[in-house]
């Protein structure tokens, strides 16, 4: 998994790129996390995960969670298909 | 990997992976590798690999939660017949507790939960049983094609 951050004034945006499973789920907590804290608004840029599973999920879901606490909150963008339908999946869940 | 039967109507492949997090990208290529082999439906193909892909990861979660740095190895065995496909896994840790086995609400944010609910849309039927030796337990996910 490879990531690049791009800032702008009040967004920072979150450019991830390969498979996001359990074995890399940290890395982005490590990345993410201390950006929303930061009280900023993140975007996640999901247009070059080819995969994603449960763990990935979570880290979305943590990430929104984390958010609300910080009064911020956190977008997808350019969700990947791969991701879009791993996405539906989990939202029969909700 | 090895080639246990190898003819058009009846296809079995077996692969084992040390268990750690970083062999689920191997078990994905594994997969795919297989799936192409066996002509399975790609629009089917990457929805079996996700559900093979989250069975892995819960016996390296569960089955060995107390035991990360393990030389323990599991295996995955894809078998093909023209109208089913058979997905078996084999590990010797834990043995599962079927009671426990469930998804939670996705506020829990637990992996773990929502990749056995994923395995359950993927997949017809899952079924435990206990692993002959040397093997503690025996995972079957089965999917009708």
């Amino acid at each position: 998994m490879k990531y690049k951050v791009t800032e702008s004034e009040n967004v920072s945006t979150v450019f991830l790129d390969g498979e996001i499973d359990m074995d890399v789920a940290d890395n982005v907590r490590e990345v993410v996390f201390p950006l929303i804290d930061s009280g900023k608004e993140v975007h996640l840029n999901l247009k070059g995960v080819q995969y994603m599973d449960s763990s990935g999920i979570s880290v979305i879901v943590e990430s929104n969670q984390r958010a609300k606490e910080k009064n911020t909150k956190v977008e997808l963008k350019e969700v990947s298909q791969p991701v879009e339908k791993v996405l539906a999946m989990a939202r029969k869940f909700l | 990997m090895s080639t246990e039967v190898a003819d058009t109507t009846n296809l079995s492949e077996k692969k084992d992976f040390l268990v750690r997090s970083s062999s689920l990208k191997d078990v994905r290529s594994f997969s795919r590798e297989v799936f192409e082999k066996f002509k399975i439906n790609e629009d089917l193909r990457e929805e079996l690999v996700l559900a093979i892909a989250e069975a892995a990861q819960n016996i390296v979660k569960h089955a060995y939660k107390d035991y990360p740095d393990t030389q323990d190895r599991m295996a995955v065995r894809i078998s093909c017949t023209e109208k089913e496909l058979e997905i078996s896994f084999f590990d010797k840790g834990k043995p599962v507790e079927k009671s426990k086995v469930k998804h939670r609400a996705i506020d829990d944010v637990k992996p773990g939960g929502l990749g056995t609910f994923f395995i359950q849309e993927i997949m017809d039927s899952i079924k435990f049983k206990e692993g002959d030796k040397p093997w503690i337990n025996n995972l079957v996910l089965t999917k009708k094609l």
